[in-house]
């Protein structure tokens, strides 16, 4: 149990840190130069772990713990192949509860850095958060409905009879939905907004040195992992072994990055409004006609 | 222990307290203090009690009787406890005012009437109760003066309304039972006809609703809650608002009875199912009201609104998993609630009134038991695991979910985020970010404004941590409804669907906690450097402008404000003013002039003549 | 270049750490300012260095001082150097950071820079070219291997220099100073 665990963790952040090294590639590969290498997020890690850092007191460290922690937690509720470590509490309900916790830690550490371009980037990342939340929480309830079940492993159980859930038409209205906002979740572009370099310096990590820094890549990497896997489980069918699983996870990634290099960022306003727009009523569309099919 | 003598007790002993101020403050403080610890601890003494008590008035078909059950017990408790907390956080904060024998005085005096309306076994003793509670409060919301008292006016008007219609259920129930004690009125009403059962439902969902502001009735609330002072506030959300839930159960679950409630159809209408519909708007409504506020007090009293939402939606909802989150919400709300009002009172005491988050912030290292409170109660609100939020919210949404109905899921997981938004902009504003240069020198809060937010921070934690302690009880209330019992141990509801396994849930945050916690700290140690020195890009730091208080969701304020303004108070304020200028077209016929009052007796006497000379009526 | 060799990757991690991830905090001072961006973009790519752009001086280990220094300019290099985590590398470019280069007569500008922070290496030129830049940073990477490029150290021993130096050209400076008689912060 022990050994899943550890073995969970670790293929998470490997497999995080090799999605951030990979985008960072293919961005340079499609501008038409050649890039960093793959492990370039893992030298960044180690130098910035090596630094001596400064903090701002003992909420800007407890926020950032906090946030990494949350990520970590969340990481055990997602089925990894046919692992999943904490099968029977609760599956899809508890993922929805603790999906709030990363956004709170960071934004208590922020709060703490007492940094006005902290404070703006913070309170971008909780609109960017209640923005997606909409459609994404009206998409996770037509699941439990129409599979009647909180449970992601009995989710993928079901697609593995029935087919993947993107191709079962009731659920059609819903995977697209779920692909709309996918990037609005990943905080790739167009909706890279919270951590704008150029704009607010860096949004909530302005005042990260050293540990701190590494400490927000790391669960950065692993707010990736679980998006994706969370997306491949729900809607691509998982998979059972995990070779399989990554190689799905792999194409949502690059599809994911294919749009990233080509778009500007979205304002604040105009993310709102594309996320409450059509994802959220494609979403509660889908919504409608699962519970109409239900009752029927 | 006869809770006559309680009763009575508790009331000479509030007048005491005035009297005693009179002589010495210190006096009268202790007496204070006194009086509600009493109160509290014969509650307590009261616990696993269960009978009632008739009195007699000289009417014979109108006996006063007195009851407590565990729903009473329940009730009566968190009264008890919130009341103790508010009496010794007020002994500082109302030090420097006037009139403080009088605001003792009415503390006591409320908290007095709510354990009299809890314990009341008959309708006329709960309404004569229900009637000191109502003006108690008025004169005790109006007691800052300035904007206080239009706001104590429209608290009044509106609860005295809700008072009408609540006199004329009791009337109609009276003369078509003829009785009024509650156990005897329980189940009769199945007998009647169908339109009179909705008859009764109105005439009390309007007069409970209005003191528990659902969604039609809220517009006294955010003007009374925020211009109310701080302690009374905490009381206001956490324990009175209550009161209208408590009515509301009353009526639902014994006198209409489980089996009525559960299936109340009119045709097309399931009144049961608009009720829950009722409840998820005024989850989501108020909750994104209470973003765009700028003042700290306001955005909690629209949060109350909010969280008394998911209170209705539970209670309406009929599932024992439903009942049981709605009233354990109603422990948690008072709670969390409380203790968020004392942390806006502590500041406001220390920072001589100012409330207003555009001018605050940064006193984080200023008042640090303050912040910790504060962040425990939003943590609370926010229904963060090991909190009892938590708890209270997860049993109902996993009911609405299992039950299969994701529309009023939705809107209740929708109203979380709402709440993560505005509490933020909360903690944020007041306490993060930098100090103002006149805040430089606050000092923290005083120990007795500590101690009740200490109390309700361990509550909240505890009874998150180990929800099984109020779970059992509100086991025993749910099965004297009816309804099934939940399957309980310490830590947590077991059941089969999916279990909600607290225990792990607990156990891997904890856990995840602790070990990243370790190996952030085994790595070389960090420096600590002040709070001035921060990024500002190559300069130092501005003193006072270098803060983001201001408009902290622009966007969104920009967005979504033209659609969330308050329609019902525009609505209540269109019909005031209606009906202020048809009086004042009628002070155009009744106008105060004698000379006009004897033309009108005379030409209506000549009128009069006239009419028997022509036709001899009479 | 020696990235792909893992042994040295496990003997001494931290240097090459170091080495290969050099974030520079995008300061921009003088005439260099125009050589940065050709630097850091497609045609001549520094992010295969390692060597990006980062918005904050505290997220930052390398600072390029690209060019002139007037007085103004001196006092958000010396705050932004302060801001940065340690171990941090400093390198001037052109010649006027090291004796007044061009500007070696004019009342306004810092003749050198070594006075008021210290600078780990140089760059000749008048403004020196992207692959000026690019030599420099294996340069740069030779002295972390040997240890030489020590700048930080130097500003924590002789901070008293420093400091003196500093308040001999402003005054009486709007922050504290950064370090306590002992090297403690």
């Amino acid at each position: 149990m022990a050994l899943k665990l550890l073995l969970t963790l670790i293929i998470a952040l490997v497999t995080g840190l090799f999605f951030l090294g990979l985008s960072r590639k293919m961005i340079a590969r499609i501008q038409w130069r050649y890039g960093p290498p793959l492990i370039q997020p893992l030298i960044d890690i180690i130098k910035l772990l090596s630094q001596k850092s400064m903090t701002h007191g003992g909420l800007f460290n407890f926020g950032l713990v906090l946030s990494l922690a949350g990520s970590v937690i969340l990481l055990l509720f997602i089925p990894l192949g046919e692992w999943c470590i904490m099968n029977k509490s609760g599956g899809l309900l508890v993922i929805i509860y603790l999906m709030l916790l990363a956004p709170f830690g960071t934004a208590l550490s922020s709060g703490a850095a007492a940094n006005p371009n902290a404070s703006i980037g913070i309170s971008r990342k909780l609109l960017m958060a209640l923005a997606y939340e909409v459609p994404l929480l009206l998409i996770l309830l037509t699941l439990m409905t129409y599979y009647n079940t909180i449970s992601i492993s009995g989710i993928i159980v079901k697609q593995q009879n029935a087919g993947w859930s993107l191709t079962i038409l009731p659920l059609l209205l819903s995977g697209i939905a779920y692909i709309l906002i996918l990037p609005a979740v990943l905080g790739i572009r167009p909706f890279a907004i919270v951590k704008a370099p150029q704009e607010i310096a860096s949004g909530p990590s302005v005042e990260y040195s050293g540990k701190f820094l590494a400490f927000a890549e790391i669960q950065h990497a692993f707010q990736t992992y679980i998006t994706i896997a969370l997306f491949v489980n729900l809607f691509l069918g998982g998979a059972s072994n995990p070779g399989y699983f990554f190689l799905k996870m792999l194409v949502v990634f690059v599809a994911g990055i294919l749009i990233h290099t080509v778009f500007p960022r979205f304002r604040i306003e105009q993310a709102i409004k594309y996320l409450w727009r059509w994802p959220a009523l494609l979403a509660l569309a889908g919504l409608a006609v699962v519970v109409i099919l239900d009752k029927i | 222990m006869n809770l006559v003598y309680i009763l009575a007790v508790a009331f000479t002993a509030s007048l005491l307290v005035y009297l005693s101020g009179k002589i010495s403050k210190t006096l009268r403080n202790f007496l204070a203090v006194l009086v509600s610890l009493g109160m509290a601890a014969s509650v307590i003494y009261l616990y696993n009690h269960s009978f009632a008590i008739h009195l007699s008035t000289g009417f014979p078909d109108f006996p006063l009787v007195l009851r407590i059950n565990t729903l009473a017990w329940f009730f009566a408790l968190i009264i008890s406890v919130v009341g103790v907390l508010t009496v010794i956080f007020s002994l500082q904060y109302i030090k420097n005012k006037k009139r403080t024998d009088f605001y003792f005085l009415m503390l006591l005096l409320v908290n007095v009437s709510m354990l009299g309306i809890i314990f009341s076994g008959d309708l006329l003793s709960f309404y004569i109760f229900w009637e000191i509670m109502s003006w108690s409060t008025f004169l005790l919301i109006s007691y800052n003066r300035g904007a206080a008292i239009a706001a104590g006016m429209k608290y009044i008007i509106m609860s005295l309304a809700g008072s009408a219609a609540i006199l004329t259920g009791i009337l109609s129930l009276y003369t078509c039972f003829g009785t009024l004690i509650i156990a005897e009125l329980a189940g009769n009403l199945s007998l009647t006809s169908p339109a009179y059962t909705l008859f009764i439902f109105l005439l009390f969902f309007t007069g409970f609703g209005i003191k528990n502001a659902v969604w039609p009735f809220h517009s006294w609330l955010p003007p009374a809650h925020s211009e109310a002072p701080s302690p009374f506030s905490a009381l206001l959300s956490g324990t009175l608002i209550k009161i209208g839930t408590y009515g509301l159960i009353i009526f639902f679950y014994v006198i209409l009875g489980m089996k009525k409630f559960i299936g109340l159809k009119y045709g097309f209408f399931n009144l049961q199912y608009m009720l829950c519909w009722i409840g998820a708007f005024t989850i989501v409504f108020p909750t994104f009201i209470a973003l765009l506020q700028n003042d700290a007090k306001r955005l909690l009293a629209w949060h109350s609104i909010g969280q008394m939402g998911y209170i209705i939606l539970g209670i309406a909802f009929g599932t024992s998993t439903g009942v049981a989150g709605g009233i354990f919400h109603i422990f948690n709300h008072a709670a969390f609630k409380g203790l968020l009002f004392l942390s806006v009172g502590a500041v406001e005491y220390r920072t001589n009134g100012v409330r207003d988050l555009n001018s605050l912030g940064g006193l984080l290292k200023k008042m640090p038991v303050t912040f910790c409170g504060a962040l425990i109660g939003a943590c609370g609100i926010i229904g963060m695991p090991l909190t009892n939020g938590f708890v209270s919210k997860w049993l109902i949404y996993k009911t609405l979910i299992v039950e299969k109905y994701p529309f009023l899921a939705f809107a209740a997981l929708l109203g979380t985020w709402g709440t993560i938004l505005s509490l933020y902009k909360f903690l944020h504003n007041i306490f993060l970010g930098q100090l103002p240069e006149k805040y430089k020198n606050i000092k923290k809060a005083p120990f007795t404004m500590q101690f009740p937010m200490l109390v309700f921070s361990l509550i909240i934690i505890t009874c998150g941590v180990l929800p099984g302690i109020p779970l059992k009880i509100i086991n025993r209330i749910i099965t004297s409804f009816g309804l099934k019992a939940l399957d309980i141990s310490i830590w947590g509801v077991i059941s089969e669907t999916g279990a909600l396994n607290t225990v792990n849930i607990f156990f891997a945050l904890a856990g995840a906690f602790f070990i990243i916690w370790l190996i952030f700290k085994l790595w070389p140690k960090e420096t600590k450097i002040a709070q001035a020195d921060n990024y500002a890009a190559g300069a130092a730091v501005p003193r006072d402008k270098y803060n983001y208080t201001v408009n902290f969701y622009n966007p969104l304020y920009r967005m979504i404000s033209p659609c969330l303004r308050d329609f019902i108070d525009e609505f209540y304020i269109r019909l005031a003013k209606i009906t202020r200028s048809l009086c004042n077209s009628i002070k155009l016929v009744y106008n105060g002039d004698t000379g006009y009052y004897i033309m009108y007796i005379i030409l209506f006497m000549t009128a009069l003549i006239f009419i028997q000379i022509k036709w001899s009526i009479w | 270049m020696d990235r792909n060799q893992i042994s040295k990757w496990i003997k001494s991690p931290v240097k090459m750490g170091h080495k290969y991830s050099l974030h520079a905090v995008y300061f921009c001072t003088g005439c260099g300012i125009i050589e940065i961006p050709p630097s850091i973009t497609a045609r001549w790519d520094a992010e295969r260095f390692g060597v990006i752009p980062v918005a904050t001086s505290r997220q930052a280990n390398l600072f390029l001082i690209t060019g002139y220094v007037s007085l103004k300019t001196l006092k958000a290099i010396i705050r932004t150097y302060e801001q940065m985590a340690e171990p941090k590398f400093t390198v001037g470019f052109g010649s006027c950071p090291i004796n007044g280069g061009m500007y070696w007569d004019s009342y306004n500008t810092i003749k050198h820079l070594d006075k008021y922070i210290p600078v780990d290496g140089w760059i000749a030129g008048c403004m020196p070219r992207p692959e000026a830049i690019f030599v420099a940073v294996t340069h740069l990477w030779t002295l972390i291997d040997r240890e030489m490029a020590d700048g930080y150290k130097r500003y924590r021993k002789n901070y008293k220099f420093y400091r003196s130096n500093q308040e001999k050209l402003y005054g009486k400076l709007e922050w504290p100073p950064l370090f306590q008689k002992d090297g403690a912060k």
